[in-house]
């Protein structure tokens, strides 16, 4: 379970990227939140997995107050989700398998077992094919699938993913959805930012409608 | 499980110093520059200690005796030479030694000599000093001590001479810890920029580690290694380039100083600076690594 309490973000006075912010996200729920450009997505994602502390407020995940942990800790909290980064933020020096492998590497699997859940997350994405290649040689596409591979890599229990299927074409976002959608009914609670309202009335449980830092209207499926 | 993450933590970091040789291959030439310019102090200091030693080797200080001394009475100020813990040894020269070295250094003398009735020489003890010592007041102590002893009537020791050499060392060896301090520092700060550099060039990497849940350690680990390793290369670089010039400097440009040659000659590094050195390199590398890191893992 994810909840925010009243919270507060200000990058620069006077204006509030989010204002008063409070919501609860139960446990294997599906839910987008959705909004303008510049509308505080991306910062409420962010601060969910404490890239980003709040001027205000506080965040509770699973009953843990995230902003108590210590920064040297924070790595228990990261280690339950996947992100899927707007920029992606791939390591272009190394390949496609190595980008992937990061999130077990640092739990410390064995090689063997990250061969073959890398290799499971890449077909999952389509793009096994090209394990060996490097981001640079990829299209932008195909570089924000080996990030999605990378955050489902891990069976995360929370799956958090800013515009994943931005850059995508129609039928490959729906592809996306549909793993995100897997991974959610495997017990996973998958929180997603788009302003893509075709693939929300689709795949999303439940909805936040977030305009100028506030949220200003929530859907739920029932 | 550790073990597999440190063998995963040492192939990063071959992986990573291999990736981005361009960029430390840099890294470890200004090491090796900074250190280089260390060494080279290093090598003119050890040459002026080794020419004050050689002059310190050819002190030697004379003692005239009373022409009509016994020979007990000559053994007992040989003993209170002796005992003395800045003598190395104790040569007497009699009257009829002295003479016949005033004939054979001075020939052209030999007619006053022939002229006179008697030997105007009298006998002494010359004292070799012992190596390594340089301390003036302690000879000058030990100058009068022996002076003051009965049967002993004069003392020969060119003592403004050795006062000059002793501050002139002491001059040297202020001068040295300061440059040297200023270069240690500077090369510090040389090297943990370039290493900080290097890390920053890197930051999207510790961003991403962070947030995947990488531990600090984890990040830091292959980033300490890489500092390690740089420093380690950059001080041997240091040391095989001052090797080198210690070889060459004497045949290229040592013939065009002149007199000053005897100064400016590179002595090479003794086992035990060479080791400080390369530990210097490794430390200045990985600390520089380390505290630069640092500061990104505040994400």
């Amino acid at each position: 379970m994810i909840e925010l309490f009243h919270v507060w973000k200000q990058y620069q006075k006077p204006h509030w990227a989010l204002s008063d912010v409070s919501l609860e996200i139960r446990t294997g729920e599906f839910c987008f939140i959705t909004g303008p450009s510049g509308s505080g997505k991306t910062t409420l994602l962010k601060i969910i997995f404490r890239e980003l502390i709040p001027t205000e407020g506080q965040i509770l995940v699973d009953g843990v107050n995230i902003l108590k942990i210590p920064d040297h800790k924070i790595y228990r909290l990261r280690r339950t989700m996947g992100i899927v980064f707007q920029d992606f933020r791939l390591l272009f020096h190394q390949s496609v398998f190595h980008n992937v492998a990061v999130p077990l590497q640092v739990v410390g699997l064995s090689p063997k077992e990250i061969r073959r859940r890398v290799f499971n997350a890449l077909r999952q994405v389509n793009l096994h094919h090209k394990m060996w290649d490097f981001p640079q040689r990829l299209s932008y596409g195909e570089q924000q699938r080996v990030a999605i591979a990378r955050a489902i890599v891990n069976n995360p229990s929370i799956l958090l993913a800013d515009e994943p299927t931005g850059n995508l074409d129609p039928e490959l976002a729906f592809e996306i959805m549909s793993i995100f959608k897997e991974i959610n009914q495997q017990g996973a609670t998958v929180i997603i930012g788009s302003h893509d309202r075709e693939l929300i009335r689709h795949f999303g449980d439940k909805i936040f409608f977030l305009q100028k830092g506030k949220i200003i209207g929530k859907e739920e499926k029932q | 499980m550790i073990f597999r993450q440190l063998w995963y933590l040492v192939k990063a970091a071959g992986s990573n110093l291999w990736t981005f040789r361009g960029r430390n291959l840099v890294s470890v030439l200004i090491i090796g520059f900074s250190f280089l310019v260390i060494g080279i102090f290093l090598a003119l200091s050890n040459n002026l200690t080794y020419l004050g030693q050689q002059l310190s080797n050819n002190l030697a200080i004379s003692f005239f005796l009373d022409k009509n001394l016994k020979a007990p009475e000559l053994e007992q100020i040989k003993s209170q030479i002796l005992a003395s813990e800045l003598v190395d040894r104790v040569t007497f020269v009699s009257s009829e030694d002295a003479l016949s070295r005033f004939r054979a250094n001075f020939p052209e003398l030999r007619e006053i000599l022939d002229n006179l009735k008697s030997n105007p020489f009298p006998p002494s003890y010359e004292v070799k000093l012992k190596d390594k010592i340089l301390s003036l007041s302690a000879i000058v102590y030990f100058m009068e001590k022996i002076k003051g002893l009965k049967g002993v009537v004069d003392v020969q020791f060119n003592q403004d001479w050795v006062e000059k050499m002793d501050s002139l060392s002491r001059i040297v060896q202020a001068v040295g810890f300061f440059l040297g301090g200023i270069l240690i520092l500077a090369s510090f700060f040389i090297i943990s920029n370039v290493v900080r550099l290097n890390v920053f060039a890197r930051k999207n990497e510790i961003e991403i580690l962070r947030l995947v849940g990488a531990t600090n350690t984890f990040i830091r680990i292959p980033f300490l290694l890489e500092g390690f390793v740089l420093g380690l290369l950059g001080s041997l670089v240091s040391l095989f380039i001052l090797f080198i010039l210690v070889k060459v400097f004497p045949i290229y440009i040592g013939s065009s100083l002149g007199a000053a040659r005897e100064l400016f000659t590179l002595r090479p590094l003794t086992t035990e600076q060479g080791l400080w050195l390369v530990a210097g390199g490794v430390v200045t590398g990985t600390l520089g690594s380390v505290t630069s890191v640092s500061r990104f893992l505040r994400i």
